[in-house]
């Protein structure tokens, strides 16, 4: 390293330097900016309307919060949302990356279209859901009631248990392809000896997908359930686009709640201090995520 | 045990295959089901039974979205002007949506690319600290950012116009432009770099002819999926925009299912709209995917 600096003029230096002048401008602006003024925010009363009302509240906010049985009832359903949206997205994830990872004739275009929801617009999505899943003239009540699976219509954005079924159906057909994508990455990387040593010592296929593939998968699974976990709890349009929380507030998780507090109540500093717990626990999955995804060992590869 | 390598052997292949089609059936269908209601007439779209292969299809949908055509509905034998109506500002929308797009992608793109650059190749402090800061930047969702944003753009005056929505989306793209930057440049090696500057090259002159060249596919991948990450955003733009000739399609469409008539043979036809693009960017993006980003490389 010292070798290769040594070319370096002064000036050289300086070109260095001058790189970084436009990143370091922007990230105060829109990165560390932002961030701290919600954590500001988060010990002020703020009505957007009404700027000038603004006056500082210490922790009034978070106690208005810890005292709003919404707020624990968002809580509570972002866990069942993420829960559920985690387990299906890592099983299907992992599944269907075993199947792609095969060498078939047509496997580019099998792969193209299944991780293709991915990229789809969230309100795209969400539109096309409320659609497919409408009550009266979508068709998936329509083709579950011809082929005798229900015998009456299922209500599935307006009862509480439906919507987030749905909500969790939406996410996990929108993110499998994430996992996907990580998990195929990882499986291409797997050395072919492991499963030819296997296969030499009599392994079949279950034996080798559980001795051989599974131990591999570990690291990256553990990078992508950490990601989408800390993604999913705090995702914000796939539920309120969809349902807008509703009906009533069964489907609200925090992002929701934080909106509804900053959009309809008009309680900004709510809403941050909302954020602010957010971010809290986000931290804590960071911390997780660093100490588990060994990024102190690919430092000393660097 | 050796009956399942028979089993495997024999019969694997064709029950993959198969277990595949019907995958990407179920996968696909939501979206194959709305190109298919996009194309029908009024009349077919709630005909019983459903049609999967529009009997007669029609680009009327399509048609009224791009040319804004007046919408009307039936009422008692009569057609009702139902006045302004959201299918009239479609190509604003999408004009507005591509503008701030490219806009904000453009800014994430260069600036990281230039601190990537100088984040590998010099030495000072704090130059290990920022691709992580980055990385946790791009952790924090979107609902943080977007009320201080808000209140910044209302200080400099800038609500409900595109500039907002660009710098805006520069605070949700820049973070992980710049981690998947920072991950590209350093794996391209310095050795040609130093052969320039040796034979009295300049940096600059390195920096345009060397180092951009090799770190092009890096460049496109970071800067698709920056357009991804823009062009289907919702919440900047509905927090930021109001008036119906600045907002973005996202925000825009949202507008068409509300009121009472929801016309679903143009919401989808609207749909479909807004995806054809992504689907572009997805096929370019498709080898960098799978080919070794991995989990940094993704936002969801």
């Amino acid at each position: 390293m010292a070798r290769r600096l040594r070319g370096f003029t002064l000036s050289d230096q300086a070109v260095g330097v001058l790189f970084m002048v436009p990143f370091v401008l922007t990230a105060l602006f829109f990165m560390v900016y932002p961030i701290v003024e919600a954590v500001r925010m988060a010990f002020f009363s703020y009505n957007p309307l009404r700027p000038d009302l603004s006056a500082f509240v210490g922790l009034s906010n978070f106690s208005y919060i810890f005292d709003d049985q919404l707020f624990w009832t968002s809580f509570w359903q972002a866990t069942v949302w993420t829960s559920f949206s985690i387990v299906f997205q890592t099983l299907f994830g992992v599944a269907i990356a075993l199947l792609l990872h095969q060498a078939l004739p047509g496997i580019a275009i099998f792969r193209g279209l299944l991780l293709f929801p991915y990229i789809v617009p969230t309100v795209v999505i969400a539109l096309i859901w409320r659609w497919i899943f409408n009550p009266e003239i979508g068709i998936v009540n329509y083709a579950l009631l011809a082929g005798g699976v229900i015998s009456e219509r299922i209500y599935w954005l307006s009862t509480p248990e439906m919507a987030m079924a749905s909500t969790i159906m939406l996410n996990v057909w929108k993110y499998t392809p994430f996992v996907v994508i990580c998990v195929l990455a990882r499986l291409q990387s797997v050395p072919l000896e492991l499963y030819d040593a296997a296969k030499v010592d009599g392994a079949g296929v279950v034996r080798r997908f559980i001795d051989v593939t599974l131990p591999q998968l570990r690291e990256v699974l553990i990078v992508v359930v950490v990601f989408r976990t800390i993604w999913t709890f705090n995702k914000f349009e796939e539920i309120y686009l969809l349902t807008k929380g509703g009906p009533g507030t069964s489907t609200f998780n925090l992002a929701v709640y934080a909106f509804e507090q900053s959009i309809a109540n008009l309680k900004l500093g709510v809403g941050a201090a909302t954020g602010v717990i957010m971010m809290i626990m986000l931290s804590i999955g960071s911390v997780i995520y660093l100490r588990s995804a060994g990024f102190a060992r690919e430092e000393t590869h660097g | 045990m050796m009956s399942w390598d028979f089993l495997w052997r024999h019969t694997g292949r064709a029950v993959i295959f198969v277990t595949l089609c019907g995958l990407t059936f179920v996968v696909c269908f939501p979206l194959v089901w709305a190109l298919s209601t996009s194309l029908k007439p009024k009349t077919e779209i709630f005909a019983t039974p459903p049609t999967l292969i529009p009997k007669a299809p029609t680009f009327e949908n399509y048609a009224a979205l791009v040319t804004g055509r007046q919408q009307y509905f039936q009422s008692g034998g009569q057609q009702v002007d139902t006045g302004a109506t959201p299918a009239q500002f479609f190509t604003r929308w999408f004009l507005n949506s591509l503008v701030v797009t490219l806009g904000s992608t453009l800014i994430s793109i260069v600036v990281s690319t230039l601190a990537a650059y100088s984040l590998t190749r010099f030495r000072y402090w704090g130059r290990t600290f920022v691709p992580y800061f980055s990385l946790l930047g791009y952790m924090v969702p979107s609902i943080i950012f977007v009320f201080p944003l808000f209140l910044m753009m209302v200080r400099l005056e800038l609500t409900d116009t595109l500039l907002s929505l660009v710098l805006g989306y520069v605070s949700i793209t820049l973070p992980f432009c710049m981690w998947l930057m920072w991950a590209f440049m350093r794996s391209i090696p310095i050795e040609i770099e130093e052969a320039a500057l040796v034979d009295g090259a300049t940096r600059m002159q390195v920096f345009r002819d060397v180092v951009l060249p090799t770190a092009l596919p890096g460049i496109i991948a970071a800067a698709i999926f920056a357009m991804i990450v823009s062009w289907n955003d919702y919440l900047f733009g509905r927090v930021f925009l109001n008036s119906l000739d600045n907002l973005t399609l996202t925000v825009g469409v949202m507008l068409f299912f509300e009121g009472t008539h929801v016309d679903w043979g143009l919401l989808m036809a609207a749909c479909v709209l807004m995806t054809v693009p992504m689907a572009f960017l997805f096929m370019g993006l498709q080898r960098h995917l799978v080919a070794g980003f991995g989990a940094g490389a993704v936002k969801g």
